[in-house]
């Protein structure tokens, strides 16, 4: 093609009626008009408003919502209160039955992690920076495994495709029941941080090849690729700045899952972890089994404080620079 | 609208010669017994819009994404200027592809969609965003260049995905019914300005459709596909005024096929006569467009309407000629038809086409 034209066409810029809004028979709003839409725009509201109003009225709007919110907001309570009500109790001097008194003291906290007169005396920490390791190994072996196998699920219509997802989803066994396999199968390299790292992705990729193979299958897969290839792109570059990126949600709600998961996996951890030092499932095992009712929340307390600072961590490396974020 | 014309010069890659066309020789594609492309031979002219039409699964897309890479031909060769690129990857075609679904990159926002191609050529940020700023500015779409496509109205996507598709310069532009997702009014005005718009770019593209009527609209020639073969290639106006056979007499307008008796000068239909000549006596068949029946003068055909469709500026009847051949007929949308009533008709020779 050659690159010598005039454009002397006058054409209308004017793109109206083809947006998403024209299905409700307003006009879309024209990026090069500025001025003009406001008046259909709020003419639209309007009607919105009136139509809204006028159900009101109806049996279903006056019942049905309160009796929504309600349910949602009993279950949502039923289903944080025991969290809250542990973490609280961690920091309370006694407790009568389930209600904590006498605020505020760390005395739980500084005993679950090692550092108090009595119960488990030793340093939790390095236990508690190995463990987060070992999840977050697990989490970027998954990563690297878990992506390309939905991309494969999701991609192509291959020979023992149906095998290949039933497979995927196999490690779905209990940890104890891996963890014994695993023993079983590598005796010498088993009971080590790499052991722990593998069994963990091993036992957490389906939360990963689930969530990052639905999210390749919400986008137009093929056509993507192909745009990017005829562009110019090879193929592992196509897959890495144009495939990957699309399904950055899936793999950031993959890692959240994941990673969450293997930090608390107790099973396996405890039947393939040699002990020094103590995983983090073995630290909360010990602080629950031998300690008292405001101490184990104290333990249980550092693990959803762990758990939060994850998840905010991924959820903020995720977001930066994704395409929803700007509107 | 744009009046400045874009600076950029054509970014040779010394890989092709500056003409481009493409050929197609005896491309065929099979998937296990299926055949959906059988032996085409065609040639995209270098500057020119070829039309690919016909109806689902003759094979037009196949076709299309034969010459972009993205299937190798069971037989044949696909040639870029003459060189044989049948197993060059997609990547180092330089083929422009442009989608029904868009398949903008959501990632990024417009700008860096349309300089995607720029950048996997090796061309300094600056410039590909310069391209890419005087692209959208062509396709009077600048104004969204820091957007994202999915903030975006489907005729503004497509514009992106036009503009995208036209920055790595394309050897070929190949457009996979583009249009048919938007709805009729801006499809009818998209036509026109991205008609103009490749003709002025000189752009070799492939158009593939299966709307025959975007197709007369927008394309220097149309190729008119059916079971995979190439039924007839030509101008708009040859595949509308002398169709090959009856398949394309069919899809390309509406038509009806009258058989008759050629004998010496003219045709026989049995209840009138034609004045044309066929190459051989006997018995040939005959392509009639709606408007060949003239309703308004002293015909002699006795015809009952069977059929009324009352389409505002026309009306269209269905009507039974005394051989009890169904014909379809135009009528102005001023007088009004009943179905029983009989009408009279008078056949203008020079809208029948004698099919070979």
């Amino acid at each position: 093609m050659r690159w010598r034209f005039e454009m002397t066409g006058t054409s209308t810029p004017d793109e109206n009626g083809d947006g998403p809004a024209a299905t409700d028979g307003s006009r879309s709003v024209d990026p090069r008009a500025d001025g003009g839409v406001t008046e259909t725009a709020s003419a639209t509201e309007t009607t919105t408003a009136e139509a809204w109003s006028r159900s009101e009225t109806a049996l279903s709007t006056i019942v049905g919502r309160p009796i929504l919110v309600g349910i949602v907001t009993i279950i949502v309570a039923f289903l944080t209160l025991p969290v809250l009500v542990t973490f609280v109790s961690s920091f309370a001097q006694s407790a009568t039955g389930v209600v904590p008194r006498g605020f505020v003291t760390f005395e739980h906290w500084r005993q679950v992690l090692g550092f108090g007169d009595h119960g488990v005396r030793t340093n939790a920490l390095p236990g508690l920076a190995f463990s987060l390791a070992v999840a977050t190994g697990g989490m970027v072996l998954n990563v690297i495994i878990g992506v390309p196998v939905a991309y494969a699920l999701a991609r192509y219509d291959f020979f023992a495709r149906n095998w290949v997802n039933t497979f995927a989803i196999l490690p779905l066994v209990p940890g104890l029941i891996l963890g014994i396999a695993f023993v079983q199968t590598y005796p010498n390299h088993g009971r080590s941080a790499l052991g722990l790292i593998v069994g963990y992705c091993l036992l957490k990729s389906p939360y990963m090849i689930l969530t990052v193979q639905s999210s390749f299958q919400s986008m137009d897969l093929v056509r993507l690729e192909e745009s990017a290839r005829s562009l110019g792109a090879s193929w592992p570059r196509t897959f890495l700045t144009i495939i990957v990126p699309h399904a950055k949600r899936g793999i950031v709600a993959g890692c959240i899952i994941t990673w969450t998961l293997a930090a608390a996996e107790f099973n396996f951890t405890y039947m393939v972890a040699s002990g020094s030092p103590d995983p983090f499932a073995i630290f909360l095992y010990r602080n629950i089994s031998n300690a008292t009712h405001l101490q184990s929340a104290a333990a249980v307390s550092v693990y959803f404080v762990i758990v939060v600072a994850a998840i905010l961590v991924l959820q903020l490396l995720g977001n930066r620079g994704f395409s929803t974020a700007q509107r | 609208m744009c009046n400045r014309a874009p600076t950029f010069t054509h970014h040779d890659t010394g890989r092709y010669p500056t003409v481009s066309d493409v050929t197609l020789e005896s491309l065929t594609k099979t998937y296990g017994d299926e055949v959906a492309v059988d032996g085409i031979d065609l040639t995209i002219r270098d500057g020119e819009i070829l039309g690919i039409v016909g109806p689902s699964g003759c094979g037009k897309t196949t076709t299309l994404r034969t010459i972009a890479g993205f299937e190798t031909p069971t037989h044949g060769r696909v040639l870029f200027d003459g060189v044989d690129i049948t197993h060059v990857p997609p990547e180092e075609r330089n083929a422009g592809l442009v989608f029904q679904s868009y398949a903008l990159f959501d990632t990024m926002t417009v700008r860096e969609n349309v300089a995607f191609g720029p950048k996997m050529q090796g061309i300094p940020k600056d410039e590909r965003h310069e391209r890419a700023d005087e692209l959208l500015a062509l396709l009077d779409i600048g104004e969204l260049a820091d957007r994202r496509p999915t903030t975006l109205s489907g005729g503004q996507q497509q514009r992106v995905g036009l503009a995208r598709a036209l920055a790595i310069e394309p050897h070929v532009l190949l457009l996979d019914e583009p249009m048919t997702g938007l709805d009729a009014e801006l499809k009818a005005r998209l036509r026109e300005e991205i008609g103009d718009l490749l003709a002025d770019l000189e752009v070799t593209a492939l158009y593939v459709t299966h709307d025959q009527e975007e197709a007369m609209a927008m394309c220097d020639r149309i190729a008119v596909l059916n079971d995979g073969t190439v039924e007839q290639v030509g101008t708009p106006a040859e595949i509308y005024r002398y169709p090959a056979n009856a398949f394309v007499a069919n899809f390309i307008g509406s038509s009806t096929l009258l058989e008759g008796t050629a004998e010496n000068g003219h045709i026989d239909l049995g209840y009138a006569e034609v004045g044309l000549e066929a190459p051989t006596n006997g018995t040939v068949t005959l392509a009639a467009r709606p408007n060949a029946f003239d309703l308004e003068g002293a015909g002699t055909i006795r015809a009952e309407v069977t059929n009324v469709t009352y389409l505002g500026d026309r009306t269209q009847l269905t009507a039974t000629v005394p051989d009890g051949t169904a014909v379809t007929l135009q009528a102005d949308g001023v007088e009004t038809y009943q179905p029983g009533e009989t009408v009279s008709l008078s056949i203008d020779d020079t809208r029948i086409h004698i099919l070979e």
